[in-house]
């Protein structure tokens, strides 16, 4: 039970510090001050007091996909291992579920941005949609790899792993968690894929299609996009932290490599570029031959 | 028995009745027959189904069809209800698209006097037992077809594609006459049920026979490469039978797959493994063409090959579950792969229809010429979203469980410890991925240009009101199917049960069952959480917004202050980055005339994406028959009296080919 409660708290508090961690991280290496940690939260609480302003061109979609998205990424959050290995809803086949789910948060984001008939919105969703087809692939691949491995079909299979494939399962491990954290980097929206702080509408993904979204729409769309981060960051934290820690121990870890990986997006994007929007797909085919490098170790470790 | 023979009359005679009425009263009067008889054949069908009576009936025909047996077993039950329903809303809608065309001389009564005869085919087709009559309703069956088809006769590209239809099929009988004779030949009889020894006495005659066959089938269900008639008789079609066609005349085409895998007994591995790799070509290949289409029914065309593919894909893991003896692989992989047989129908019928009733305000299924219709047409546009999602497979949805299903076949096939699954099996699996992320691109694109934003043309803004209460009647309760088959999965698990059973025979085949139900009840209820989460943040969010201003303005064009709908993204535009990603797998020419001049010129873009399997497959097997074939021309020089000499010729030669047989 207390499981569950803490997976629901850390679902709805942390993601928006996770994103302060981050400009925190950006502003030090730029030698700012920067704001504070929880700034994000006072964001977002302003955008929730602020009134709507909508397209003339929207339709009812416009309004309802937010909450939707929203909905979506939350319900693929239950299904993630926040604390002590444990989601808070936990079902066969549980890593396909939480990609459908999260698919179709994407599917009404990237309808709902086409939903103004602006040039620059259909640009995000176009890309959105055209990047997300390989990243699935990759997910699918690494994540079945794990059920294969550990006979195991539920997320729960990501503690299993060393004892079923023995010391392969740390290779298995190392590789998954680097294409998690390039997940964390395509799905977040973070450079080298896309920059969030660019305010040059040709270059950019998810920023541009929320370009029309005001008030407490956009404070969902900024929530939802910031859990999405934290879900890949707590299943990496789930699969470094030994099985057999008590809970203290377990937070503490847990803490500790959320703030890593928030430190290291943040580090990445102080110290280069994004990509140019062709190269992006090079990036992301990164992934699936990582996957297809998992098979390999598992054949081995299957049948050896 | 005789009830449901009595059904297939009155569909048949609901046709001709048609010719007496006048021309408004003639759909309704079919649609009387039509729901009678399909109402009988659906009652027999439910009670075969649920209470396992299996009817029989026999007669004999003079030589060489023998006797002919009709007989009622799980799987004709569930395809007989599946035309029945359906088919029934086809028919349905199909009585209201047609009051645009009435009195224009577009030869209403032959529409449904073929409309008849399609369908008394289509619902006799699953129970026949005998291979020369089972040949005879199926060429019923594609001739109809052939003449729905050709319902806007005055357009020439019409014309051209029903040939092309009709042409394919006979091929597509050639095969099937083949195979059937093979197998009749050894067994010196047409009854399906002789077949069985054959198929189990030698191994490479079985394994050859059963190709022929599946190539003469898979022509049929639109399977890859024998795709390439069903993108262009869809467009060519009125919806109405564009959805039937591909809801349900294609899956006539899996139907005898599966017909033929039941006749087999036991299987053989290289079968399981062939089906599981042309499923999957399939769907790949579907969607990967799908997602570049600019029209509307192109693109459902294209999608529909995607959806056999996922259908012969689930039947294929079924196989290999059966042939590595796991109960649980084969049970969950048939229950995806026949589910979605019924799911599809649903789907693409919604899609159909939808398309349809654009069609008749639009009047263009070109998607950038259409345009903010979820505010012209919202009801429609809220309908066909729902099939939008759920030929996506987007969770809540009916086409979610039966993907879902498959996949969970495939992550139990894990399991099997044997190096090929793992990895026939992981290929799969990455290939379902890929197919469902390409189906979210092709599906954001259909609706989002075609549905979204500004009107893209002159006749989008002509379009005020959405369609009359008749049209969106039969897709009300289409959407309706989607909503409850996918958030109760668990009742669908009593329906398919049987029909499972007639496939996977185990001892622990309960035990399978009893897994599934347990699975599909917890997805329900994972479903019914999700959609109150989103009923409580869309109430959270009504809540916050009650006291506050919500204002309409411009959209964010940038500062750029004379933005129009021609600058809104296209659907090539769309799909853009995607086909440069896959630029190897299109044919692509592109046309670019760019204004040269200093002042401002016209200029245009057009881009062509071809099919490339038709462009280096079909058209060159194609050239290649048309270069032999024109060494015969001389048998056809016009001249009466040589036609009635060959004629004569062939009747001697009939004669002695009797006296020989016999």
């Amino acid at each position: 039970m207390l499981n569950v409660i803490l997976n629901i708290v850390f679902i709805i508090l942390l993601p928006l510090a996770f994103i302060g961690v981050i400009n925190k991280t950006k502003a030090f290496w730029s030698g700012r001050k920067g704001a504070s940690i929880i700034q994000p939260y006072y964001d977002v609480l302003r955008l929730l007091k602020k009134e709507l302003v909508i397209s003339r061109t929207a339709s009812f979609l416009f309004q309802i996909y937010p909450s939707i998205t929203l909905a979506a990424v939350f319900m693929a959050a239950l299904l993630i291992p926040f604390v002590m290995h444990s989601s808070v809803i936990t079902i066969e086949g549980g890593f396909i579920f939480f990609a459908y789910i999260m698919a179709f948060g994407k599917f009404l984001s990237v309808v709902g941005a086409m939903d103004v008939g602006s040039s620059f919105e259909g640009m995000g969703a176009s890309r959105e949609a055209s990047f997300s087809t390989l990243v699935e692939v990759a997910f699918f691949i690494i994540m079945g790899s794990i059920a294969a491995i550990t006979s195991d079909n539920t997320f729960g299979a990501i503690t299993l792993i060393l004892e079923k494939a023995g010391t392969i399962g740390y290779l298995i491990k190392i590789l998954s968690i680097i294409t998690f954290l390039i997940l964390i980097l395509i799905e977040g929206c973070r450079i080298p894929v896309d920059d969030p702080n660019t305010h040059l509408e040709l270059t950019m993904i998810h920023e541009v299609m929320i370009l029309d979204n005001s008030g407490i729409d956009l404070a969902m769309l900024t929530y939802a996009s910031a859990l999405k981060m934290l879900i890949f960051t707590s299943l990496i934290a789930n699969m470094i932290i030994p099985e057999s820690s008590p809970l203290l121990l377990f937070l503490l870890l847990y803490f500790l490599i959320v703030f890593a990986v928030a430190f290291g997006i943040g580090t990445i994007e102080s110290a280069i570029a994004r990509l140019r929007m062709s190269r992006v797909f090079d990036f992301i085919c990164f992934t699936s031959s990582l996957g297809i490098i998992m098979l390999a170790l598992i054949v081995v470790s299957m049948f050896s | 028995m005789y009830f449901f023979l009595i059904g297939v009359c009155l569909i048949l005679a609901g046709g001709f009745a048609s010719i007496f009425a006048r021309e408004e009263r003639k759909g309704l009067l079919f649609l009387l027959f039509f729901s009678t008889g399909s109402f009988l054949a659906l009652v027999i069908s439910l009670d075969s189904l649920f209470f396992s009576t299996f009817y029989c009936f026999s007669f004999n025909l003079p030589f060489p069809a023998g006797q002919v047996k009709l007989l009622f077993d799980p799987l004709s039950a569930f395809f007989i209800s599946m035309i029945a329903v359906m088919g029934f809303l086809g028919v349905f809608y199909g009585n209201s698209y047609l009051k645009s065309y009435l009195n224009k001389d577009y030869g209403i009564t032959s529409h449904y006097i073929f409309l008849g005869v399609f369908f008394s085919a289509l619902i006799l087709l699953p129970v026949i037992r005998n291979a020369f009559f089972f040949l005879i309703a199926w060429e019923f069956m594609s001739l109809s077809s052939f003449f729905l088809v050709l319902f806007d006769r005055k357009k020439k590209e019409v014309i051209s594609a029903a040939i092309n239809y009709l042409v394919t099929m006979h091929i597509s009988v050639i095969f099937l006459i083949l195979g059937f004779s093979i197998l009749s030949f050894f067994s010196g009889s047409y009854d399906f049920s002789s077949f069985h020894n054959i198929f189990n006495n030698n191994r490479f005659l079985a394994d050859a026979v059963f190709v022929i066959l599946f190539i003469g089938f898979g022509f049929k269900a639109g399977l890859v490469p024998l795709h390439f008639w069903l993108p262009k008789a869809h467009p060519a079609a009125p919806s109405h039978i564009s959805g039937l066609m591909s809801g349900l005349m294609i899956k006539i085409g899996i139907y005898g797959i599966l017909r033929m895998l039941l006749i087999m007994g036991n299987l053989h591995i290289e079968i399981a493994y062939f089906v599981l790799a042309i499923g999957i070509i399939t769907m790949l290949y579907g969607i990967l063409n799908a997602s570049v289409q600019n029209d509307i029914k192109k693109l459902l065309a294209y999608s529909s090959i995607e959806n056999i593919g996922i259908i012969t894909c689930g039947i294929g893991v079924g196989l290999l579950g059966i042939v590595y003896n796991n109960t649980l692989v084969a049970f969950l992989g048939f229950f995806g792969g026949l589910l979605h047989i019924l799911n599809h129908s649903i789907f693409k019928e919604l899609l159909f229809f939808g398309t349809g009733s654009v069609y008749t305000k639009a009047h263009t299924l070109n998607i950038d010429e259409l345009g903010s219709l979820t505010k012209r047409m919202p009801t429609t546009s809220i309908l066909f979203f729902t099939g939008v999602l759920a030929i996506s497979g987007m969770p809540l949805l009916n086409g979610f469980i039966s993907e879902f299903l498959i996949y969970m076949a495939l992550l139990s096939g894990f399991k099997i410890h044997d190096l090929n699954i793992v990895i026939v099996f992981m290929i799969s699996l990455a290939s379902m991925a890929l197919t469902g992320t390409m189906a979210l691109m092709c599906f954001t694109k259909l609706f989002g240009i075609a549905f979204q934003g500004m009107p893209r043309s002159e006749k989008v803004k002509e379009v005020t009101t959405d369609v009359g209460m008749w049209m969106l009647l039969p897709k009300i309760a289409l959407a309706a199917f989607i909503i409850i088959i996918g958030l109760l999965p668990n009742v669908m698990l009593l329906v398919f049960e049987p029909l499972i059973k007639s496939f996977v025979r185990a001892e622990n085949f309960s035990q399978a069952s009893f897994f599934t139900f347990n699975l599909l009840n917890i997805v329900s209820l994972v479903s019914i959480i999700f959609l109150s989460l989103i009923i409580i943040i869309l109430a959270i969010r009504s809540f916050l917004l009650k006291n506050k201003k919500i204002s309409l303005y411009k959209t964010w064009d940038c500062g750029y202050q004379a933005g129009n709908q021609k600058m809104q993204y296209t659907s090539y535009s769309f799909v853009g980055p995607f086909v440069e990603m896959f630029s190897n797998l299109f044919t692509k020419k592109e046309n670019l005339n760019s204004p040269k001049t200093l002042f401002p010129s016209k200029g245009h873009f057009r881009v062509n994406i071809d099919d490339l399997l038709e462009v280096y497959f079909t058209e060159p097997i194609i050239n290649g028959i048309k270069k032999i074939l024109a060494k015969f021309i001389w048998i056809q020089n016009g001249s009466t009296q040589i036609y009635i000499l060959y004629g004569f010729i062939f009747l001697i030669l009939a004669i002695i080919g009797l006296f020989i047989y016999s």
